[in-house]
């Protein structure tokens, strides 16, 4: 039983880490922090790894602060970075710590524009068998 | 309390198909032979077949060394990478520089080719004539693909590949009607009987020789990537190899089968006369041969070229954000959109480049397709001339292990990086002499592909001694030899 957050450095997700943060107060339980790694675009080919580097790097600093928030609420937290595009690597984790929810941050997204850009939240609500939570991104 | 987890490549994401087809889109032969073909039998005539054959030798011996630097140095790495460890920052800068500018240079050709095809698939042959209808969509494609490619949107790879599929089906179709329309006597223009000794690449001799090589080995750009799969796909033993064979037997059979065709419909006399309009020399064959169903053919090309367009977009995207990350750039090439996760200043900077590049090129030069391919070709030759000596380089412990290993990482590439390297020298003193290239149109008295080609080159000496003077981090890099372990790993691998 875990609370699965995913982080990003994007509108909303500092949001959504004091929702979480929250509900896992509620439940007793830790927080699961989770970055995918896999660049976006192309599995493989010319300097892929480089920028899956910099994504990691980007993940960590990211997932750096949410753990330093954790920490002062008082609230355990694991980190996960995966090598998966975001929603694959929430699902996949969730899965792992056996999720009670997956937190996500939305910023007031048009529906038709989240569907065709293929935004994370969009994408999970549909492929998720746990229950997702959406956190707006505060005005 | 935080433990994080290394994040690792997925093993075994693609399959024998899916490594296939990988291999045939790097190359995206409808694109290709629609932009090459032209200018090819403009060049050698009849001999094209054998032309486009030939090209292919220097290719595989070059392929070999992307396949083992690839093995060793998990880096999915690319020229930069592996050149500045085996032979130092000052060459390997220039080689990312060079692999960076071919991805440049090219986008606005793949752009002109997508939009011009689209418009005749679609039957609006009048509006695809009009050039400055077609600079203006052709740059606004580019920027429509460039907030693709930063956005991150991923085209679904069953379409990708469907499409893929349908080019080489198509083009063979095309090759297929042709030929028997020329046995059957049906030919709309002055067709020829096709003939074995097309297949004699030295037909044509001279400066139309080296100028057809260099085509082609623009050709076969990209075909690399079919080998270098192999830790991703599934049953690395096997698969992949087998998949990088077919994917090379499709396109050779395709390049020649297609310029077979192309010969023997047109003819030689109608080839004479229309040498200076190499550019539509496809378009009109196709619409000639398969009358009403040309639009399959004009199709194909038309998505191959678009999709290309993204796929060279990505990785000369990469390569800068790989460079500013060692700190062969500004830090700013290397900068990551926090939400949408890709380079997007690196991405927006080559989109930039290459549609200043496309419009100036498009106006100022008489033959602008002929010029901006023939000096990417010299940049390619270069670039893999570079790769082929690096790989023997960083693996000079390795070369006497066994008589595998000498042949396939020391002989193969250097003999490979030779050829190239004679290319680009008789192709450079060819091109001094204007009276040479078949436009004999003269920029400071040079052949315009070679002034394209001295100017990058020029350009990028500039930057990198500019950036040496302001941030010297990269330059501190040593080159190294093959970790010992990692190697025998990899010639194990391939027996």
């Amino acid at each position: 039983m875990s609370v699965v957050l995913g982080y990003d450095e994007s509108p909303g997700a500092r949001h959504a880490l004091t929702v979480a943060l929250d509900v896992a107060r509620h439940y007793a339980t830790n927080v699961v922090l989770v970055y995918g790694t896999a660049p976006p675009n192309s599995e493989m080919g010319e300097e892929f790894r480089s920028h899956q580097e910099a994504l990691e790097q980007l993940g960590r600093t990211a997932i750096g602060k949410a753990v330093e928030a954790a920490d002062a609420a008082g609230i355990a937290a694991v980190v996960e970075l995966v090598s998966a595009n975001p929603v694959d690597a929430l699902l996949e984790v969730a899965d792992r710590h056996d999720a009670t929810v997956i937190v996500v941050g939305t910023w007031g997204e048009s529906p038709l524009r989240g569907a065709i850009l293929g935004s994370t939240p969009h994408k999970l609500l549909h492929l998720s068998k746990r229950p997702v939570l959406c956190v707006p991104a505060p005005d | 309390m935080a433990d994080t987890q290394q994040a690792q490549l997925k093993a075994g994401a693609i399959g024998f198909f899916d490594a296939l087809v990988i291999g045939l889109a790097a190359t995206s032969p409808a694109y290709t032979l629609a932009a090459i073909i032209g200018p090819v039998v403009a060049l050698v005539g009849v001999f094209a077949p054998g032309i486009l054959l030939a090209s292919f030798v220097p290719m595989l011996l070059i392929a070999s060394a992307f396949y083992y630097l690839n093995s060793v140095d998990q880096d999915c790495g690319t020229t930069f990478s592996w050149v500045t460890r085996a032979m130092g920052p000052w060459a390997g800068w220039f080689g990312g520089w060079a692999i960076t500018m071919t991805g440049v240079l090219v986008i606005g050709s793949l752009a002109e080719v997508g939009v011009r095809y689209t418009l005749l698939t679609v039957g609006l042959d009048g509006p695809a004539e009009n050039i400055w209808l077609i600079r203006i969509l052709a740059v606004l494609l580019i920027l429509v693909t460039t907030a693709i490619c930063v956005i991150g949107t991923e085209v679904s790879a069953k379409l990708q590949n469907f499409l893929i599929v349908l080019q080489v089906v198509s083009l063979l179709i095309f090759a297929g009607v042709a030929l028997y329309r020329v046995y059957a006597r049906t030919s709309t223009l002055d067709a020829i009987d096709p003939s074995l000794s097309w297949l004699n690449p030295f037909g044509a001799g001279g400066a139309a020789l080296t100028g057809g090589l260099l085509l082609g080995v623009f050709a076969f750009w990209g075909w690399e990537s079919a080998v270098n799969l192999t830790e991703e796909t599934t049953d690395s033993s096997q698969a992949p190899g087998k998949a990088a064979m077919l994917s090379t037997v499709v396109l050779v059979i395709t390049y020649v089968a297609v310029a077979f065709a192309v010969v023997a419909y047109a003819g030689t006399n109608f080839l004479t006369e229309n040498s200076e309009e190499e550019d539509v020399i496809f378009q009109f064959l196709a619409t000639e041969s398969m009358g009403g169903w040309d639009w399959i053919v004009l199709f194909s090309v038309a998505t191959s070229a678009i999709a290309s367009t993204q796929t060279t977009i990505i990785p000369a995207s990469r390569t800068g954000l790989s460079m500013a990350r060692r700190k062969a750039l500004p830090a700013m090439f290397g900068r990551i959109h926090p939400r949408f996760r890709t380079p997007d200043v690196s991405t927006w900077w080559v989109a930039g480049i290459a549609i200043v590049w496309y419009l100036l090129l498009s106006i100022i030069s008489e033959n602008a397709l002929f010029d901006s391919l023939t000096a990417l070709a010299l940049l390619i030759a270069f670039y893999y001339a570079l790769t082929g000596i690096a790989c023997a380089v960083y693996f000079r412990k390795r070369l006497l292990h066994s008589a595998k290993s000498f042949l396939l990482i020391g002989v193969g590439p250097v003999v490979g990086a030779l050829l190239l390297i004679w290319l680009l020298i008789v192709s450079v003193r060819d091109m001094a002499n204007p009276e040479n290239s078949y436009t004999g149109q003269s920029w400071l008295g040079l052949g315009p592909p070679l002034v394209i080609g001295i100017g990058i080159i020029l350009t990028g000496v500039v930057v990198m001694v500019v950036w040496y003077f302001r941030d010297r981090s990269f330059w501190e890099e040593r080159p190294s030899t093959v970790d010992e372990d990692l190697a025998q790993k990899a010639e194990g691998q391939r027996s």
